[in-house]
């Protein structure tokens, strides 16, 4: 291997294991992302309590990557451990950092203090996510579905089939809070097109990005899910069905609301249910 | 778990784990740079708030401002904006209006807002069913909770 060909390897190892840890960070902190809640204790909170969080979610996060981190060599040595850390809280703290603002609860018009806890606080499970994304992201390899090739169609079948526990996984408990019509009645215009773009940014990097355990088994497979594009839209396309079933399901939506009203909500839990159903594909 | 590389990607060859294991490629260090700089940054940010106290330990201020009367059908509406000019930030605000008649309160109405942040404001709107400029309109502050 010549030494070009190195260097751009080792940027791309890099590249897939920081999208690894912000694809788990996105998994287990989305669900308190979408918590008024943590954003209003993110706001209310003292300066000194916010360091006194992430000094210990430091702590913890130190712990865990001494056994396990978000990439696939093993920094068991303190060092390692130490500077995974400090990145794994960083991803987590950007992470929340853009979805806030995505989702309008940081603005321009928002106070330094407020944007600062509730970037803190969001932060937090991101980071903690992101550091054991090995840990739950990984499946062993001769696990589940058979392995040989099957028709198209029942690949396709099944695709849509993981895809849909996958989304109403994570979407589920998402789905009956008030935040869904809260979010959408402050997300608007714009903002609602760079939902959707980050919807599906964040499940093309689940599947195809990160390489999870069973990524080399997926590129192997056939189907209609089988070309990466194609993949990531079908797999929005039907977690925002299942967003909107499952709005429907809890009378947040009702047959004849307006465009303007089961749109947006939709499209905002969208994005927890895209990023389940790409997990799902890869999990079960 | 314990083995460290259990499903290399096409783009992973063994070579390179066992590179990344001894030392920190260009990469990782830049990435922890990057990394760096966004910790460091929050950290002093949240120093900052801390030793730097920017007026957060000041008391609540929260003033009221009452805007033109709209009117729309039967109904009159008043639309106000709340502010917290003070530091600290406040839950539960509870806005009242009072609407007086010859000195006799005819009509009233509550809002209350979840939270204000320092500077933070917020606006609502009453809704009277007699005209409130044939009336005293009074619109103030009623009650706050701290966190």
């Amino acid at each position: 291997m010549d030494k070009k060909q190195k260097s751009r390897s080792a940027w791309n190892q890099e590249l897939d294991d920081l999208i690894r840890g912000a694809c788990g960070g996105f998994l287990f902190g989305i669900p308190l992302l979408y918590t008024m809640e943590v954003w209003w204790i993110g706001s209310g909170a003292e300066p000194q309590l916010m360091l006194l969080a992430l000094g210990i979610t430091f702590g913890v996060v130190f712990l865990l990557n001494r056994t396990e981190g978000f990439r696939k060599t093993q920094s068991v040595r303190w060092p390692d451990a130490l500077f995974d850390s400090v990145e794994a809280i960083a991803i987590g703290l950007l992470s929340a950092g853009l979805m806030l603002i995505l989702l309008q609860q940081i603005t321009l018009s928002t106070q330094l203090k407020e944007a600062v806890g509730k970037t803190i606080y969001s932060g937090i499970p991101f980071a903690l996510g992101a550091t054991v994304a090995n840990q739950y992201l990984s499946s062993p390899e001769n696990y589940s579905r058979p392995e040989e090739p099957q028709d198209n169609l029942n690949e396709t079948l099944s695709d849509i089939g993981v895809t849909l526990i996958g989304a109403i996984f994570i979407a589920f408990n998402i789905a009956p809070t008030e935040e869904v019509p809260m979010l959408s009645s402050s997300v608007s215009g714009p903002w609602l097109i760079a939902m959707i773009g980050a919807s599906l940014l964040v499940s093309y990097g689940i599947v195809f990005q990160a390489s999870f355990a069973n990524q080399p088994r997926r590129r192997r497979q056939r189907g209609l899910f089988q070309n990466p594009l194609s993949e990531t839209v079908i797999s929005y396309l039907i977690s925002l069905i299942a967003a909107g079933l499952m709005l429907g399901f809890f009378e947040q939506i009702e047959m004849g609301d307006p465009l303007a009203v089961w749109l947006p909500q939709t499209l905002i839990l969208g994005l927890p249910a895209s990023i389940g159903g790409a997990a799902g594909r890869l999990v079960i | 778990m314990s083995q460290p590389d259990t499903n290399p990607g096409p783009e992973h060859s063994k070579t390179d784990a066992a590179d990344s294991e001894a030392t920190r490629s260009l990469a990782e260090w830049a990435s922890l740079a990057i990394a760096s700089v966004i910790l460091v940054g929050i950290v002093g940010l949240a120093g900052y708030l801390w030793l730097g106290k920017p007026r957060t330990q000041d008391p609540p201020q929260l003033t009221v401002r009452q805007q033109g009367i709209r009117v729309q059908g039967e109904q009159f509406y008043v639309p106000f904006d709340v502010t917290n000019q003070g530091g600290l930030t406040v839950d539960s605000v509870q806005v009242i209006a009072e609407l007086s008649v010859d000195g006799e309160v005819v009509e009233s109405g509550e809002q209350q807002f979840q939270f204000l942040a320092s500077d933070e404001t917020e606006s609502g709107a009453f809704v009277f069913s007699q005209n409130p400029s044939r009336g005293e309109l009074v619109v103030r502050v009623a009650s706050y909770s701290l966190p």
